[in-house]
């Protein structure tokens, strides 16, 4: 059993490194900012920022150049040029996430790249949901094994048997 | 008894299967949930396709396990292969539901509902049902010859449903998408197939693995309740 334990305890702490990572990377690249945190804390970095595009704020600066619109969320309004490929999803009171840096100079939030607003939480439970209960049925189904062998090796059920005769 | 031959054979790389499983999960799971892109319409949810569409396959995998070692079981009397149908039974209610509850999870945001009688959710659905009374049939009979043949030939009839599984998406209208991959083609984006082959390859040697495990688990329980019966028996005597 001793083996069998320590094999288990490297697929756990495995699986712990991957969980870290996993939510390591979901704060860093994944979670969105409202647009009050970002005038608020005027970040330097890349940020994504959630919120919606406010109707009829939606101006073109030509065919395929910058778009500029108000993003609005959390009872803040910003301003946003999105300097990017061209997206159908841009459209008035639709939630989007923008991906850009705040310019502390001009006041606007450049964004180069614009994604639908994520819902993670039904991925995440789906996974977890199927992945634990799998990791805790192959872990049953190890150990019943293991422990029947160490019940059969100490109740001598391998022994041969009597032959008739001399019974 | 070749298939016992090749079953024993097969269970010596029993330890290959796993860590070949554990490798290829992972690799897919990190391509699926990091590196493909999200769905144009769907956006972020699709990604749980990566393991509703394997946990699929393998359920269904695992009932054709289980259809092929009953119709061997009917005609060599196998008990080695019997307990291989057994087994799969098992691991395919679980993958069963698995596919079922992340059909579910994935339903609610793309289809605003949990469950819809549509047809490819129904057939489904009484997979698991069959499924359910086969290990339940296996556990009234005292005739473990009788048990085995009787769940046998369950098992057989309820094939009919696999394949109303696969062609549901195409003889009715519904909900469900159909088929990605077919002999018409793939419709799906290439950073979004590899993973999910990777993790359809995965849950087979997953299921393999598991199956291997779980073959050997009701047969020392067989071993032991046999040797104790006939242990008993000699006090008797």
């Amino acid at each position: 059993m001793k083996w069998f334990y320590i094999r288990w305890g490297g697929v756990l702490i495995i699986a712990a490194i991957i969980g870290v990572l996993g939510i390591q990377r979901y704060y860093r690249d994944v979670t969105a900012i409202s647009p009050d945190r970002l005038l608020h804390d005027q970040p330097t970095q890349t940020v994504r920022v959630l919120g919606r595009v406010e109707a009829g704020s939606i101006v073109k600066e030509g065919e395929g150049g910058p778009v500029a619109f108000q993003l609005s969320g959390q009872g803040a309004t910003v301003s946003v040029r999105y300097l990017g490929e061209a997206s159908e999803n841009l459209r008035d009171l639709k939630t989007l996430v923008m991906v850009g840096k705040w310019n502390p100079t001009t006041h606007i939030f450049e964004a180069e790249k614009t994604s639908l607003m994520p819902n993670y939480g039904f991925v995440t439970a789906a996974y977890l949901i199927s992945l634990l209960p799998m990791g805790i049925f192959l872990f049953n189904m190890e150990r019943k094994v293991a422990l029947l062998y160490i019940l059969i090796k100490e109740e001598k059920v391998y022994q041969p048997e009597e032959p008739l005769e001399n019974r | 008894m070749v298939v016992s031959r090749l079953i024993a054979k097969l269970q010596r790389y029993e330890g290959w299967f796993g860590v070949a499983a554990g490798l290829l999960i992972m690799v897919g799971l990190y391509m699926g949930l990091v590196t493909s892109s999200p769905d144009y319409y769907q956006g972020e949810v699709v990604r749980i396709m990566y393991i509703h569409v394997p946990a699929a396959q393998s359920a269904m995998f695992a009932y054709t396990v289980l259809f092929g070692g009953s119709l061997w079981y009917l005609w060599k009397r196998d008990p080695v292969v019997d307990n291989v149908s057994h087994a799969a039974a098992g691991i395919g209610i679980f993958f069963t539901l698995i596919a079922l509850i992340t059909g579910s999870i994935w339903a609610k945001p793309t289809w605003n509902t949990w469950w819809t009688w549509d047809p490819r959710l129904i057939s489904f659905a009484i997979m698991l049902l069959i499924l359910v009374g086969y290990l339940m049939l296996r556990t009234f009979l005292e005739d473990k010859e009788k048990e085995a043949t009787y769940a046998a030939i369950l098992a057989i009839v309820g094939f009919i449903d696999l394949p109303i599984i696969h062609f549901s998406v195409e003889w009715w209208r519904t909900l469900h998408q159909p088929l990605s991959i077919s002999t018409r083609g793939v419709a799906i984006a290439r950073d979004m197939l590899i993973p999910l082959l990777l993790m359809s390859i995965g849950f087979y040697l997953l299921f393999a693995y598991m199956l291997m495990v779980r073959t050997q688990m009701l047969y020392l329980q067989h071993l032991l309740e046999a040797k104790r019966g006939r242990m008993l028996s000699k006090v008797h005597l």
